[in-house]
């Protein structure tokens, strides 16, 4: 199965702007429709109370003269009609625009017209019921207000069509800032969102400029509280890598440099095979060709095993136990502990104990493996090796005990850097055996000692693993 | 011709000894600078093959101590460490000449000769004495033009002689010369294997000097064969 390149999501600020735009258009649109709306109710009951109050006004200066006057003929009272000036909305010493245009009638008991507007009509505006309602008259729309007043019906009328005008522009002087404020916020909206979103494209920037062996950890001037995960969590990875590749480096060099002598050693004694006067000649340079080769091949394996152990990996987390691996690693070693009649003995306390601990088995092997393979290769032949186990509270103890010719004080710290070979030892190891023992040992968090072994001869080299 | 070998590493040395000794070269061995500058301040050496990355005393350490004592015995250095830095420091510090390992042994045979071939003033290998010819790298003796059968260490004294033509040498310095062959059937004694060289040459090959040792006197001019 390949994996391709992931589907490019939209992007941030595309659905940020977006988003912003239509929630702001949904919620402001719905605001100035309110406010429109509003505004446009508001109006008309304004209007409504100033048609009531004209209505009384009438009853109180001229209904109550007239109440009881029979007239053949209705009063016509002149009023002035609308200013229609240029200039609407100011206040103006004759008046105002948006004064309307009043029509009124006063009926008596009987239905007889007293007085009535040179606007109104002879017939009634609307039923002489009281309260509000809109009538048609001669094709325009008019708002009526009929108040009763003693046995008389005073009714006032204005043109709807002039309310609706002005309630409406009304409204949208209300609704008007935010229609305008609309398309203002989305303006600053695009460029705050650009703004918050710079960092992101600094730091694609910086990543992508960057050559392919510089790991040095990335940084921007401003670093907002969303993108310092990332920048750590990058940063982080970066540290790991280039440690990693530190190690490599490390290792490669190191390999190139300490394989120089073994390969050197195999091909003298390849070409002195090869050159060879006599038959007994051939023989020896073939049979030390071969010892410098296992040595080159265990070389190799150690270098493999310490490259390993040193991984920044974290280790596989399984029930190890120390006592099979000793077990095992006795096995391994049976031939060289066989041929130099060397006595290992494994003792667990408790007695029945498997001195298990948490681990990598493989890793866990490699260190039993090289403490009991150290043991046998610096013993006297014939002497004792013991490996103690011990559980106490939770804490794994692996002591591997020799009679060996023990490591002096000031190198026991020296023993454990990788390549080193204490002078003068009598057989040439990797150089790597320890380094691998406290790489593992670091890996599980255990401790690695060395002391003196029983009675100050030989060497005791104890693992603690602290209780899980 | 006496060989000090300086190498930690014990399979390489033993390589190395058996390639220098099968061409008749007699071979100390050390493991370590302490001991190498030991054995150089109690004995003589014609060459020294030296390990730069050695225990107790870095090889170039070794060169300088040996240098800076006025000893001028041509050392060849062999290094695990292949940057031009490192070679310029070993040649710095007093080295002969450079090998990096891993080495090819017929190098390390040439650059010997060329070494001791120096050490002679001469601008080839073959040592011409008169009616001898002596060749260290064939391994091959003519007196006037006719191959001479030798034994191992009747060559090795010879090429010891010829080396140092004109200078007296002592008994325990052509001693020296066979260290290392010392077992086996054939006879240790110097005077032995002077009187055969005699016996298989001519006579007056290797002068006795009464109580100090022998000598190849240098042959008169006009004496080639």
């Amino acid at each position: 199965m390949s994996v391709g390149a992931p589907r490019r999501a939209r992007s941030i600020r595309a659905v940020l702007l977006a988003g912003t735009i239509a929630t702001l258009l949904a919620v402001l649109g719905v605001a100035a429709w309110m406010s429109f709306e509003g505004s446009a109710e508001e109006a008309q009951e304004l209007f409504d109370a100033r048609l009531a109050t004209s209505a009384r006004v009438l009853e109180a200066f001229l209904a109550r003269q007239v109440e009881h006057a029979t007239v053949a003929a209705p009063i016509v009272i002149q009023l002035p009609g609308p200013i229609e000036a240029a200039e609407h909305d100011a206040p103006r010493t004759e008046g105002h625009y948006y004064e309307t245009k009043i029509a009124f009638q006063v009926w008596n008991a009987d239905r007889h017209l007293l007085v009535r507007s040179a606007s109104a009509p002879g017939t009634p505006f609307a039923p002489l019921v009281a309260g509000y309602s809109d009538q048609d008259f001669e094709n325009v729309e008019w708002r009526v207000f009929t108040l009763p007043s003693g046995s008389l019906w005073i009714q006032v009328a204005e043109r709807s069509d002039i309310r609706t005008e002005l309630s409406g522009k009304l409204a949208y002087a209300a609704a008007e800032p935010l229609v305008i404020g609309i398309p203002v916020l989305l303006v600053l909206l695009g460029l705050l969102i650009g703004y918050g979103l710079a960092p992101l494209g600094k730091l694609a920037q910086q990543i992508e400029t960057r050559q392919a062996d510089a790991l040095t950890p990335v940084s921007l001037p401003r670093v907002p509280a969303e993108i310092a995960p990332v920048l750590d969590a990058l940063n982080g990875l970066l540290g790991r890598l280039t440690s990693a590749l530190e190690r490599e480096r490390r290792f490669t060099a190191d390999a190139a440099h300490e394989l120089r002598t073994p390969l050197a050693g195999l091909k003298v004694h390849a070409q002195n095979a090869a050159r060879a006067g006599s038959p007994a000649e051939r023989q020896a340079s073939l049979d030390r060709m071969l010892v410098a080769l296992d040595r080159t091949i265990h070389l190799a394996e150690q270098m493999l095993a310490y490259n390993r152990a040193s991984a920044s990996a974290a280790p596989e987390h399984e029930p190890v136990s120390l006592r099979q691996l000793a077990g095992e690693a006795f096995e391994a070693l049976q031939p060289r502990i066989g041929a130099r009649g060397l006595k290992v003995t494994v003792m667990c306390a408790p007695a029945n104990g498997t001195a298990e601990v948490q681990g990598d088995r493989q890793k866990l092997a490699s260190l039993v493996g090289n403490l009991l393979d150290n043991a046998a290769r610096y013993a006297p032949a014939g002497s004792a090796i013991d490996v103690v186990l011990r559980e106490d509270r939770g804490a794994v103890t692996l002591e591997v005990v020799d009679e060996g010719p023990g490591i002096a004080e000031e190198l026991r710290a020296r023993v454990f850097e990788s390549y080193y070979r204490i002078p003068g030892a009598n057989d040439a190891g990797s150089g790597l055996g320890l380094a691998i023992v406290r790489e593992v040992a670091r890996a599980h968090g255990a401790r690695v000692e060395i002391r003196g072994g029983r009675g100050g001869k030989g060497t005791a080299v104890v693992v603690t693993f602290p209780g899980q | 011709m006496r060989i000090l070998l300086v190498e930690d590493d014990d399979l390489l040395a033993a390589g190395i000894r058996d390639t220098l000794e099968r061409a008749l070269y007699a071979v100390e061995w050390v493991p370590d600078g302490a001991q190498a500058l030991a054995a150089l301040k109690s004995n003589t050496f014609d060459l020294v093959v030296l390990d730069l990355g050695l225990p107790k005393v870095d090889g170039v350490e070794v060169l300088r101590k040996v240098r800076g004592e006025g000893g001028a015995v041509p050392v060849i250095v062999l290094s695990a460490r292949d940057t031009a830095s490192d070679r310029v420091l070993g040649l710095d510090a007093g080295a002969d000449d450079y090998l990096i390992k891993p080495f090819d042994v017929d190098e390390l045979l040439a650059r010997v000769r060329a070494q001791l071939r120096r050490q002679r003033g001469a601008a080839v290998n073959v040592i011409e004495h008169g009616p001898l010819r002596l060749d260290p790298a064939a391994l091959t003796v003519t007196f006037e033009g006719q191959p001479v059968a030798l034994q191992r260490r009747e060559f090795m004294l010879l090429q010891k002689l010829l080396q140092s033509a004109g200078q007296v040498l002592s008994r325990a310095q052509l001693e020296d010369a066979l260290y290392g062959w010392d077992s086996g059937v054939e006879s240790n004694s110097v005077d032995v294997h002077i009187h055969k060289l005699r016996r298989k040459l001519y006579p007056e090959v290797i002068r006795t000097v009464r109580g100090v040792g022998y000598v190849a006197d240098p042959p008169p001019p006009g004496a080639q064969a």
